[in-house]
């Protein structure tokens, strides 16, 4: 009688151990994941507030509860069972990719896969290899609407066709030499400096020469494409949001990219002055 | 004739628009709603400068009615809001202010003379606080609907009254 008792005592504690690993193994793939996703969705260009809401709807779709600390270059995670039994914590580093939309609607989209469909851990990883292998537009489309954008800047400020133009022609060249700097994995600050370096100065040789009739209104604009939008708009909404300290962050790093445009500007100036 | 200047500066804005979109590599089907955009927050700012509005309340009007329809927009298209947004309050980024702001310290480095100190400091100063507050007003304009409502998800969104659910 007591032997049989204590066959049953081990037998549920057995199964108890073997129940309580599969949840350990699974809430470290679930924190994995998740953090996965956080760290694609900020260096995506999302805002810290979407990063922390997709990632707890994700986590309650799966049935986690999670805590996170979210800065700039790393997220902290902890998640938890619902008995607050089995839990896991990792910190993981975000690695800047550069902005990419299609990452950020995608994951929208997931999301709400997850909370209303019921997706697996494992549909999860799928879609997000998925995401990831998602194409970026052809270099030649990005290099001819970017330059139009930086001809528009041009019309906008009152330049006339011949100052579209050259702003046309600045800001590819400025764009291309970028895209290459980055290739090259130079200081992501050094490439905006030889990017802005090259479309001044081939603005200014314009205004050197004096092509078109307004050729400051081409050199004004002919840097446009490297303002940093989405830094700033995002340090404001993350301001906003109470997130003081990744609004800093955000802010300081729009007017590290704004410094590096004037210094490109400034260079430029100083050799055609000569 | 002043119409015409404002349509097609409205047009340019658009086609800035979507540049920035291109290089932040947006779906393809939010392209078109994002040039519309980015023309009707052009519109709406240089209507306002035209009637002496100055250009920061300009740029938060324009920008806050961008922030409504991008939440529209977000459930046609199938995309999140941001995507729509920002892209389309881009053109109305005052990076020429920010340079000049910039360019305006590195010259506060070299100049002596007393009284084109102060000239370039007044000019500095005016143009980095330019700056900052289109930034905030632009900031604030993106997110208005969102505090307004004060919903977690545009889903729930009062300016969101369809309710479907995204496949």
């Amino acid at each position: 009688m007591q032997n049989e008792t204590l066959l049953l005592y081990s037998l549920t504690n057995r199964s108890e151990l073997l129940k309580m690993k599969r949840l350990k193994e699974d809430s470290q793939l679930v924190g994995n994941v998740l953090l996965e996703i956080g760290s694609m969705l900020m260096s995506s260009g999302a805002s810290t507030h979407r990063t922390r809401l997709t990632m707890e709807r994700i986590a309650k779709g799966l049935g986690y509860g999670i805590e996170l600390l979210i800065t700039q270059r790393a997220l902290m995670l902890t998640i938890t069972e619902k008995d607050q039994q089995h839990f896991f914590s990792r910190l993981k580093r975000i690695s800047p990719h550069g902005v990419n939309f299609r990452i950020v609607s995608g994951i929208s989209h997931l999301s709400w896969n997850v909370r209303e469909e019921n997706w697996s851990v494992a549909q999860i990883t799928e879609e997000l290899h998925r995401l990831k292998s998602l194409p970026h537009y052809p270099r030649l489309v990005v290099l001819g609407l970017v330059g139009l954008a930086g001809a528009a800047f041009c019309n906008i400020f009152g330049g006339g066709a011949i100052e579209m133009t050259v702003a046309f022609v600045a800001t590819v060249a400025g764009l291309f030499i970028r895209q290459e700097a980055m290739k090259k994995k130079f200081n992501p600050y050094l490439c905006v400096f030889f990017a802005a370096f090259t479309a001044t100065l081939i603005a200014g040789l314009a205004e050197h020469f004096q092509i078109g009739k307004e050729p400051d209104k081409a050199l004004a604009t002919s840097v446009l494409f490297l303002v940093p939008g989405i830094p700033l708009i995002n340090s404001v909404t993350d301001l906003m949001d109470g997130n003081i300290q990744n609004g800093m962050v955000r802010a300081m790093n729009g007017l590290m990219i704004a410094f590096s445009i004037a210094m490109g500007l400034f260079a430029a100036k100083m050799i055609l002055n000569f | 004739m002043i119409l015409l200047d404002i349509l097609s500066k409205s047009f340019w804005a658009g086609v800035a628009a979507i540049g920035f979109a291109i290089l932040f590599n947006v779906p393809r089907r939010t392209i078109f709603s994002i040039w519309g955009l980015g023309a009707l927050g052009g519109l709406i700012k240089f209507s306002a400068m035209y009637f002496d509005i100055g250009i920061v309340l300009a740029s938060f009007m324009g920008a806050t009615v961008i922030g409504i329809i991008s939440i529209k927009m977000a459930h046609l298209r199938k995309s999140p809001p941001l995507v729509f947004s920002i892209p389309s309050v881009i053109p109305m980024v005052p990076g020429f202010f920010a340079y000049k702001m910039m360019l305006g310290l590195i010259a506060l480095t070299s100049i002596e003379n007393t009284d084109a100190y102060l000239q370039t400091l007044i000019e500095t100063v005016n143009n980095g606080a330019k700056m900052m507050f289109i930034l905030i007003s632009l900031g604030i304009g993106v997110a208005i609907p969102m505090l307004l409502t004060r919903k977690e998800s545009i889903k729930k969104s009062k300016f969101n009254k369809t309710k479907k659910v995204v496949a």
